[in-house]
């Protein structure tokens, strides 16, 4: 319960978490509240800090690779691979094709796997658990065109600095040629429900509207830029690994509204298919990985790339050693989450969890930082509370 | 012996145990079936009875704000509210237990106590979701109950007679169904909006408040709500079944009827999102209503 804002005032707050239960993470929603109508929306983020740039400091390159994937449970490819790009930059390394391919070829498989996965979270959020249910069974069929590919069903762990780990074998190729055509079917499906069912579309049609000025101003990224009719798309605009070879098409989408993310995601997911399709068909011989040095070469890099929420943000700064320097993740859900305080005001209290699923928050992995509003007393700077961390440990 | 009997007829049957069983089991049925149409496994065949064990068997926690008076009592109202109105109805196929002319009113005025006490009883606590959950539950009462009862009364009209009994025995030589079908139409709809399943669960939609005004309920005074909403699912769908379906003459009349009613909630429940509450309210007055008060009409002028 938030403390600001009593009953018998005038506001009335409905507080969504950080425990309850439409959100799957730890976020907390201030909504006020008249009736129905949402007046002001307010965002604390942070519950689910887990220091995880900090760890990398004092991990080498290679261990940090497996730390960074784990940033995000769904979008784990993303984040090795932004990581991987990043620091091959650095060190100059050339990634041969062929594993710049099967990277681009598992980061589709995943954008599959979480836009599904999305689609039936946010059809729970609307309360058509039907929806959610049915999407959540087809996408164990990615799932398991994942796991046979890597081995693992989350944490595939494709990526070494400079390669990959495993190689497309053609009859693996077979395998998800076959899981894609039912993919394809069951895509072309939901596509249908969720622009005819009559029911669903008095939830998504004409809310949570963005228009393109709003998107550009916000600077959202990903389907919900897209979904808006702004062409943001790491993929086309900056290729990196092999979409360079395997040209993307951005779906785009001009009502700015539920209903457009919903397409604009489903309609990605064809484009996913076409790809995959065209890496299988047209895979590059030759060596899967290059020789990495162990050391990096001092400098500084940026690395982006296209996670399935939007644009991810990778700062790495090399200091010559064989530890990171520096390493600053920026996830997409961070950027979109102003989106949704700007949206939900003069909607339904009703329409909120849809409005804040729309833009597939992923909170864990934005949360950076822990900001204390009011540490009740005397705040310590960063040396103080490291002295205290080792003086808390050290007296156990 | 008198006493005895009526003991019997009021804890055993049909009221009392065999009505509250007869809810779990169907409330399982519901629940199975939906899950089944969802690709999901489903709940086994004791869990609402387990789930009622476990609920009776804890402890009620009262929070601070709340008149506790009302807060314990509320949910005993409600379930006897509901278990009245059985009393009334022709439940496993065999003659209601009580009867007399205008009975049909106290039974859809018994069946709405359960909602009305849900309501108060959201409002009666301090917590933002129950008052949420609340505001909306009765929203939701003004919005359908009107129609609903309409449509109940469609049969009682046409029949020329208060009394369920009556109106069953005119609904078992008439078919009804095919004079009123929009009456039939919104009397089942109108129980699922009775008994806030999908469509109508805004008043409770977890995804944003949580569970409603049944947030702070836990023990005892939930298990006895959920008690009051299993028996207002038999109850409500016997009365369709008897006033739309031709009446109910023997238990397996009664089972094959209400069971293949439960069948089309439960299919409706598959198939449909939540609506919002504004969106529920626009249903029943735009159309519910409107349709149900020209069928009225229609009646009538058939009748004279």
């Amino acid at each position: 319960m938030s403390t600001d804002g009593s009953l018998s005032g005038k506001r009335f707050i409905v507080p969504i978490g950080p425990q309850h239960p439409a959100l799957k993470e730890p976020g907390h929603f201030s909504f006020t509240v008249d009736g129905e109508v949402v007046t002001d929306a307010s965002v604390r983020l942070g519950y689910a800090h887990r220091g995880i740039e900090k760890a990398t400091e004092s991990r080498n390159w290679t261990q940090s690779l497996y730390l960074l994937e784990r940033i995000c449970g769904i979008c784990s490819h993303v984040h090795a691979l932004a990581y991987c790009l990043g620091v091959e930059k650095l060190a100059g390394v050339e990634v041969p094709p062929r594993a710049q391919a099967i990277r681009v070829l598992v980061a589709e498989l995943e954008r599959i796997h979480s836009h599904f996965l999305w689609l039936g979270v946010a059809a729970h959020e609307a309360g058509f658990d039907t929806l959610f249910m049915y999407t959540w069974r087809d996408r164990e069929t990615v799932m398991d065109i994942l796991e046979t590919l890597t081995g693992n069903r989350v944490n595939y762990s494709a990526n070494v600095l400079g390669g990959v780990k495993f190689d497309v074998m053609p009859e693996i190729g077979d395998t998800i040629r076959r899981g894609l055509e039912f993919l394809e079917g069951r895509t072309h499906h939901y596509l249908e429900v969720v622009t005819t069912d009559q029911v669903f579309l008095q939830r998504t049609r004409g809310v949570g509207v963005m228009s393109l000025e709003q998107a550009e101003t916000l600077g959202v990224v990903g389907p919900t830029a897209r979904a808006s009719g702004v062409i943001r798309d790491i993929r086309v605009e900056a290729p990196y690994a092999a979409y360079a070879d395997y040209p993307v098409q951005p779906v785009l989408a001009e009502a700015g509204d539920l209903e457009a993310r919903f397409i604009v995601r489903i309609k990605e997911l064809f484009e996913s298919y076409r790809i995959i399709r065209q890496i299988l068909d047209t895979l590059p011989v030759g060596e899967l990985q290059t020789r990495m040095p162990r050391r990096v070469k001092a400098g500084e890099t940026v690395s982006r790339v296209e996670a399935p929420r939007g644009e991810l943000f990778y700062f790495i700064k090399s200091n010559g050693t064989d530890n990171p320097e520096r390493v600053k993740v920026r996830t997409p859900t961070l950027c979109n989450m102003a989106s949704v305080l700007v949206t939900a005001v003069g909607h339904q209290l009703a329409d909120m969890p849809m409005i804040l699923a729309g833009i597939d928050p992923c909170f864990s992995c934005n949360d950076r930082t822990v900001v204390v509003a009011d540490a009740g007393g005397a705040a310590y700077n960063w040396e103080q509370i490291r002295h205290y961390g080792i003086a808390f440990y050290q007296g156990k | 012996m008198d006493v005895l009997r009526t003991l019997f007829t009021l804890m055993i049957f049909p009221g009392g145990l065999f009505i509250l069983f007869n809810g779990m089991v169907y409330e399982w049925a519901d629940r199975k079936l939906v899950a089944r149409l969802q690709n999901r496994v489903g709940p086994r065949w004791f869990q609402p009875l387990a789930d009622m064990l476990k609920l009776l068997a804890k402890e009620e926690v009262v929070p601070a704000s709340v008149d506790a008076r009302l807060f314990i009592g509320l949910p005993v109202i409600a379930l006897a509210g509901v278990l009245t109105a059985a009393l009334y109805l022709p439940i496993a196929g065999l003659p209601p237990a009580y009867s007399f002319p205008g009975d049909l009113i106290v039974t859809v005025y018994m069946l709405s106590l359960l909602t009305l006490c849900t309501g108060i009883a959201g409002a009666n606590t301090n917590n933002r979701f129950s008052l949420v959950g609340a505001t909306r539950t009765l929203t939701q009462l003004f919005s359908y109950e009107a129609p609903f009862m309409l449509a109940m009364l469609g049969p009682a009209v046409a029949a020329g007679s208060w009394q369920i009994d009556e109106v069953m025995g005119y609904a078992a030589e008439h078919p009804v169904i095919l004079m009123q079908p929009v009456g039939f139409v919104i009397a089942l709809i109108g129980l699922m909006g009775k008994l806030e399943m999908r469509p109508f669960d805004a008043p409770e939609a977890e995804t944003e408040i949580v569970a409603g005004a049944m947030t702070e309920y836990s023990g005892r005074g939930l298990a006895l709500f959920y008690l009051g909403r299993y028996v207002e699912l038999i109850a409500g769908l016997t009365l369709v079944a008897a006033f739309y379906l031709g009446g109910i003459q023997n238990p397996l009349d009664y089972f094959v009827k209400t069971l293949a009613l439960l069948l089309v909630l439960v299919g409706l429940q598959t198939l449909m999102t939540r609506l919002r509450i504004d969106q529920t309210v626009g249903l029943w007055w735009r159309y519910g209503t409107l349709l149900v008060l020209l069928q009225w009409f229609v009646t009538l002028l058939l009748r004279s």
